[in-house]
């Protein structure tokens, strides 16, 4: 395959030094993801280069970075369409930082309520089909591959640290919306406060950067709804 | 509701300059980032907007002299900065508003342009007016 | 009562399984993974959740292992699965003749079987080739690759183990034959320093044998990389496989809303530097429309190489002649006390080869502790990230 050279101008950070930018030069083909440029420049250039990745198909959400300033998954970006000579590469924001693109994800996790979170559906592909004999309705695993591009591009985020966040607020949404077992009005009562679903105001850039059909902006501002919706109740008549 | 957390790592907090950082962004981040502008831009308008009325207690001669200010080409251009700051955030804000109740979300972008171009007509008249109005 | 020390190198589906089975043993376990925990061969795989029926007839005891560690799957990992079921499609007329000899080697390996007629086959899944002969259900899945090997994990770390990512073992130290510890490379600072350790478990999949050179004794592993291809949206609900003998592009896996088309063989010497050969990738497109031929049309996502570690000498040629189960080495056969290699085996079968290492570990130690890893139910994959009040 053709190959050209980029280069890449790389974010590190070792703990007890100050953050620098490193340059490199990767050789890339029209398939070459910034993820594969990344693994090239750690095993052929400088093996202190540390990043997280694990599925390379958009599966699992590990890789998630800031690349040329916007929140992406390196295994899907696609090097020469970004049609720029030089790509930067960064961590993701609104998350403390490990170590060169390595975030720890435990403040992202740690938003989320603690029992419980929504991680299998019913499957709404191929509505028209039967379900096999013993098994009792098509499942899928749920979109939200907790990646955390949605943290991290979210300008309110960026201020309030306290704020529950799209990812987290989504999987509220989706647990009222499906309650599986649940009572809506906990889950409803867990985002109904100034850091929870109130937050918002409507960037957008969470949904705008989501890899995977979330559309945490829509569950927030659904939550909302259901919330405005029941506090109208409240006041005409449901006593 | 709120889980106290402890974070390791080393924390580069943006602060408020997330607000403003509309690099990489779309459409939505930089309707949120102007609104915070224009937000803040009418609340200066306002602390100036007083000062300048109290320049009423000190005496006919001191108003007189702003009035003439007020009149110059520079200040009415001004004023129709003014104007756009109040269309766009007035504006904006009920987009905000509705898709903050969750009503058109899905169509968020659209209404945007709408209300913009509904801005824009009435900012293009206000201009005129402005300009066009017989100086005494 | 001092507790044995036990420090596993390798931070995939094997490694965490163990450090999960020896922390409910009451070991003290500590685990050092080189990237971010699944990063090696582990994530990368399409996540099929084995019914063992694809090995039925060539490899029996693999299948064996697959079907009764998807039963126990289905048990401790609630909720990281898609239990959908699977079908094994026949599409030709060979596929067709490939039936009977299949279906007897399910019966044999346990594995139930269902077979349908063509028409049940299509209402089950419209979007199967129109030249579809029959079809068979077995108990296939989909498991998440990522958060299950994560629960393991997270159970582990709950039970008092320590997991290193980002911890690269530069050197596995020795005194005189025996093993006593690794030397490691911090990539968050990177400054080396050394654990010690009662028993080194070397459970690196496909870099095994670079591992186990550390400690100068030989593992016979083949790393063999395959590619695979996700497209996006979910063509099937079932996972659908192909009638007939092991073979390229035979398998679509749907997983959340993307359908993984896989995959083919090779073998390397080096597991790094994974290439993705063009030609491989139109072999699972045109493989793949063959069971699905809306695989076409289907929007690109991604395709990438993982490789298998295969036990067996080298000389294998395309690695599906290798066994898929998997070996445990105590190399006090070869003269060098305190380490073992785990390796081999399939994402599905990691706990059962967790369990027979663990064995095998206490059995080195003296300590007396069953295997408790069928019953436990695994912490969610969250709690890997925040441990749970």
């Amino acid at each position: 395959m053709a190959e050209q050279t980029v280069q890449f101008k790389v974010f590190r950070y070792k703990q007890g030094e100050r953050p620098s930018y490193q340059t490199y030069t990767v050789r890339v083909d029209p398939r070459t993801t910034v993820l594969r440029a990344l693994e090239q420049i750690r095993q052929e250039q400088d093996g202190t280069l540390a990043f997280r990745h694990s599925c390379f198909h958009a599966s699992c959400g590990t890789c998630g970075m800031k690349v040329n300033g916007r929140e992406v998954l390196a295994c899907v970006t696609n090097v020469l369409e970004l049609s720029t000579s030089e790509v930067i590469v960064e961590p993701l924001d609104n998350a403390p930082l490990i170590t060169d693109l390595v975030v720890d994800m435990g403040d992202f996790y740690a938003r989320y309520q603690p029992a419980g979170m929504p991680m299998i559906r019913e499957s709404e592909f191929l509505p028209d089909s039967q379900v096999p004999e013993g098994v009792e309705h098509h499942m899928r695993l749920e979109n939200c591959i907790e990646c955390g591009l949605c943290l991290s591009a979210c300008p309110v985020a960026g201020s309030d640290p306290l704020y529950l966040g799209p990812a987290a607020l989504a999987a509220a949404w989706r647990m009222v919306e499906e309650p599986r077992g649940r009572d809506p009005a906990t889950v409803l009562a867990w985002v109904d406060h100034e850091h929870g679903c109130w937050r918002c105001h409507a960037a957008f850039e969470c949904s705008e950067v989501c890899p995977s059909n979330v559309d945490p902006a829509g569950a927030i501002m659904a939550l909302r709804r259901e919330l405005t919706r029941r506090k109208i109740g409240q006041l005409f008549g449901k006593r | 509701m709120v889980q106290e957390r402890q974070t390791y790592g080393l924390i580069r907090r943006k602060g408020a300059w997330s607000w403003l950082d509309v690099r990489g962004r779309r459409l939505g981040a930089w309707a949120f980032a102007l609104n915070r502008l224009t937000g803040l831009g009418l609340v200066l308008y306002l602390v100036i907007h007083l000062l300048v009325l109290s320049l009423l207690a000190q005496g006919e001669s001191r108003w007189n002299d702003f009035i003439a200010l007020a009149k110059s080409p520079a200040f009415l251009f001004l004023d129709v900065v003014l104007f756009f700051g109040l269309l766009f955030h007035g504006l904006n804000g009920i987009r905000v508003a509705l898709v903050g109740m969750g009503l058109g979300v899905e169509r968020h972008k659209t209404l945007f342009w709408v209300l913009m171009a509904i801005g824009a007509v009435l900012l293009l008249l206000s201009a005129w007016k402005v300009f066009s109005s017989p100086a005494t | 009562m001092a507790t044995f020390h036990v420090l596993i190198i390798g931070g995939g589906a094997t490694g965490a399984a163990l450090a999960h089975d020896l922390a409910l043993r009451g070991l003290q376990v500590t685990l050092v993974e080189r990237g971010e925990v699944t990063s090696g061969t582990t994530g990368r795989h399409h996540g099929l959740l084995h019914s063992g029926a694809r090995y039925a007839v060539k490899d029996q005891e693999s299948a064996r292992e697959c079907i009764e560690e998807n039963m126990i799957l289905r048990r401790i990992a609630p909720e990281s699965l898609e239990l959908n079921d699977g079908l094994f499609v026949a599409i030709t007329e060979e596929d067709v003749a490939y039936r009977d000899l299949f279906l007897e080697g399910c019966a044999q390996c346990g594995i139930p079987t269902r077979e349908l007629t063509r028409e049940e086959a299509l209402r089950l899944e419209p979007n199967l080739s129109p030249d579809l002969k029959l079809a068979v259900q077995v108990p296939d899945g989909t498991m998440d690759a990522m958060r299950i090997p994560l629960r393991f994990l997270a159970t582990a770390k709950h039970n008092g183990a320590v997991v290193k990512p980002f911890t690269e073992v530069v050197a596995i130290l020795k005194q005189g034959n025996t093993v006593t510890g690794v030397r490691v490379r911090d990539h968050r600072t990177e400054k080396e320093y050394e654990i010690g350790a009662d028993i080194v478990v070397n459970a690196a999949g496909p870099w095994s044998e670079k591992v186990a050179a550390m400690a100068g004794v030989h593992v016979p592993i083949q790393p063999s990389p395959g590619v695979l291809l996700a497209l996006r949206g979910r063509l099937c609900n079932m996972v659908i496989n192909r009638l007939h003998r092991s073979g390229d592009g035979d398998i679509i896996v749907p997983q959340r809303g993307l359908s993984v088309v896989g995959t083919s063989s090779w073998v390397v010497e080096d597991p790094d530097n994974l290439p993705v050969p063009e030609d491989h990738v139109q072999l699972m497109y045109e493989k793949g429309a063959e069971m699905v031929p809306m695989v076409k049309q289907a929007p690109f996502r991604a395709a990438w190489s993982a490789a298998r570690p295969l036990v067996g000498e080298r000389g294998a040629t395309t690695g599906r002649e290798l066994s898929r189960t998997f070996k445990c080495f105590d190399h006090a056969d070869e003269g060098v006390e305190g380490f073992v290699t785990i390796t081999g085996g399939k994402a599905t079968t990691a706990r059962g080869m967790a369990e027979t290492t663990a064995n095998v570990v206490c059995q080195k130690l003296g300590v007396d502790a069953p295997c408790r890893t069928r019953e436990v139910v695994l912490l969610p994959h969250t709690a890997y990230y925040v441990q749970p009040d």
